[in-house]
């Protein structure tokens, strides 16, 4: 060692007074986390939105027109609802300008899941030869046709490919897992064929103990593809024009209510962050401010062995610093933790997609979060240690007396 | 040579003007011993303080080989008192946290270093004779251990002038002997110069030169 280094001052410093460093650590850790883990569950929000506006597949949605609101929980949320139509709206919906595909969806909500799993399941009926929404969630090697008692699992479900699920008292086996969508309507539900849950109906009646009561021809939902020519908004409306009874939601309609209710949350989150933050900066800068009083002797000495202003400036800031990086790093850990075990229940409780942004994305908002945390604490530092800087020796030793 | 032409400094206290320099001149030749005596608030720990540039005066200067310290700006000055003097307190001044080792490397942290520091360090504290507790933490030390690394700290940059405020002002007389003779070594051995600033006669007896000062006057015995 040539020279003894500035910043080992600095962290002894820190180490003189270890209650108060602990304390200015927990709360740099503190607003570092939240930031951090809000910043992720926005974003993770966001790419959810973006990955399902692109592949939630249909344009228009049909639904019963009294039952738009359920219609809009189950999309959105995930929420196990049912509600029939007669399945003569699909010809008429396939005759209607613009529409280019038309697959009829059967929701049930299940009354009983003799199984071990706790989570809210959908099942969902679909037309596996005109199906286009469920198809771009199979892994290439698990894509095959459905047919007779089988079903495809929701990524969000505990269920392995091959076992075998009861429902209704018709045993189905599991022949494939969709990836991750980030919206529940997709996680957690089970998808079987039309004819395979009007069978499971009728099977009902004499093996369940909770019958469901299904008439054969009735569908929830019809999934509009348009042809890309017509706007989706305006084959919505010559769907309604040319049926009665039916309500045809443009999918940007459902999406542009999320954002709206995204930009909400964003807006509020990012508000309370920023109070937070605020805060700290205040309550850090406070606290060196005091620490620069207390300690007037002792820089008044450091200025006599020789320190410049610009030591004794670096000397504050790096403590400061050396708190709010180490909070930083400290954050990272409650961050993704908190995230971790509160992103579902606020998930559910918002009602709104979700994806882990990818690790490219989670890496740059950790290197921002410590570069956030830095600056922090150059920012709260920067009085006290401009005040530290400019005492008269004589006057700080004095002082300090 | 450190010399003061026409030195004032005085400070308004309650509405006062209380003067702890008044036109002091005084002229020390390098390798003196000199003390400074005088009764509280008489102005010698201000006197020290304008000797070591540590606070400007009102008027006059102070001269280091005729080199006016307040003609300097901040970072020359900082240079200077880095490298020319050192200084030692009355009040315990080590770093807490820091072992008696690490008090010494203090210093060097303004300044260029040294590649020798370790051994630097070692040999002055083998002249205090507190190398073998160069791990030690100030709180393991006695207040008279602690004064004596504090004054091997004053001369880690091997400075020409030093400047003792009290040196021994809160020790008993053993120790108070002991901290005189290492000065007197140091002065002998080095040919640092040291302005000691005391109110015990007894070390001003022992001094080179040693003056009076009262109400900011100065005036040699």
């Amino acid at each position: 060692m040539k020279k003894f280094a500035l910043y080992k001052l600095a962290i002894s410093n820190l180490r003189r007074k270890m209650v108060r460093s602990i304390l200015l650590l927990l709360l740099a850790t503190i607003v570092s986390g939240t930031l951090l883990g809000a910043t992720i569950f926005i974003t993770g929000m966001k790419n959810a939105l973006n990955i399902g506006t692109y592949r939630l597949g249909a344009d228009v949605l049909v639904v019963p027109s009294e039952n738009e609101a359920q219609a809009r929980s189950a999309l959105l949320a995930g929420k196990p609802t049912s509600f029939y139509m007669n399945s003569s709206v699909l010809e008429k919906i396939k005759e209607v300008e613009g529409v280019e595909i038309a697959s009829p969806q059967l929701f049930i909500e299940p009354s009983s899941f003799t199984c071990c799993y706790s989570v809210d399941l959908f099942l969902i009926a679909i037309d596996p030869v005109t199906d286009f929404t469920v198809r771009p969630w199979l892994k290439n090697n698990q894509h095959q046709s459905l047919q007779g008692n089988q079903i495809i699992a929701g990524r969000s479900l505990p269920i392995m490919t091959e076992s075998v699920i009861p429902f209704f008292g018709t045993l189905f086996t599991v022949v494939g897992t969709m990836e991750p969508t980030g919206m529940n309507f997709f996680d957690q539900s089970i998808f079987m064929t039309m004819d395979a849950a009007y069978a499971m109906a009728e099977n009902s009646i004499t093996k369940s103990m909770q019958p469901l009561k299904l008439e054969k021809g009735i569908i929830s939902a019809v999934m509009v593809k348009t042809d890309g020519v017509i706007n989706p908004d305006r084959v919505a409306t010559r769907i309604m024009y040319a049926l009665d009874g039916v309500k045809a939601i443009a999918s940007d309609e459902v999406i542009s209510t999320v954002r709206k209710q995204l930009s909400g949350l964003l807006t509020g989150i990012m508000t309370v962050s920023m109070v937070l933050w605020a805060m700290a900066l205040f309550m850090i800068g406070f606290a060196f401010y005091m620490i620069v009083n207390e300690r007037q002797r002792e820089l008044g000495m450091l200025r006599a062995m020789g320190a410049k202003r610009q030591h004794i400036f670096l000397l504050i800031v790096f403590e400061a610093v050396i708190i709010t990086f180490s909070g930083g790093l400290a954050g990272l850990g409650v961050g993704f933790g908190m995230l971790f075990a509160l992103q579902e229940k606020i998930q559910q409780s918002l009602q709104l997609p979700y994806i882990l942004p990818p690790p490219a994305v989670v890496r740059e908002l950790v290197a921002a979060s410590l570069i956030f945390s830095i600056c922090t604490g150059l920012l709260s530092s920067l009085i006290p240690a401009s005040l530290a800087s400019r005492l008269e020796p004589y006057e700080a030793i004095r002082k300090g007396e | 040579m450190i010399q003061t032409i026409n030195l004032c400094k005085s400070y308004r206290i309650s509405g006062q003007v209380i003067k702890a320099a008044d036109r002091v001149n005084i002229s020390i030749s390098t390798g003196e011993l000199v003390a400074i005596i005088g009764h509280s608030g008489s102005g010698k720990t201000t006197l020290l303080s304008l000797l070591g540039g540590l606070t400007k005066p009102d008027s006059g200067q102070v001269l280091i080989e005729d080199l006016n310290l307040w003609s300097m700006n901040d970072s020359r000055l900082a240079q200077l008192r880095n490298k020319r003097f050192g200084f030692i307190y009355q009040f315990a001044s080590l770093i807490p946290t820091l072992t008696a080792l690490e008090n010494l490397y203090l210093p060097t942290a303004f300044g260029k270093g040294y590649d020798d520091l370790k051994n630097r360090a070692m040999d002055l504290l083998q002249k205090v004779g507190m190398n073998d507790k160069a791990d030690f933490y100030p709180s393991q030390l006695s207040g008279g251990q602690q004064r004596r690394v504090s004054i091997a700290r004053a001369f880690i940059n091997n400075p020409e002038i030093i400047l003792a405020d009290e040196p021994t002002g809160d020790l008993d007389e053993e120790t108070e002997a002991e901290i005189i003779d290492l000065f007197k070594t140091m002065n002998q051995e080095r040919g640092t110069t040291f302005i000691i600033v005391t109110h015990n006669k007894s070390i001003a007896q022992q001094a080179q030169r040693n003056f009076s000062m009262r109400d900011g006057d100065l005036q040699e015995n």
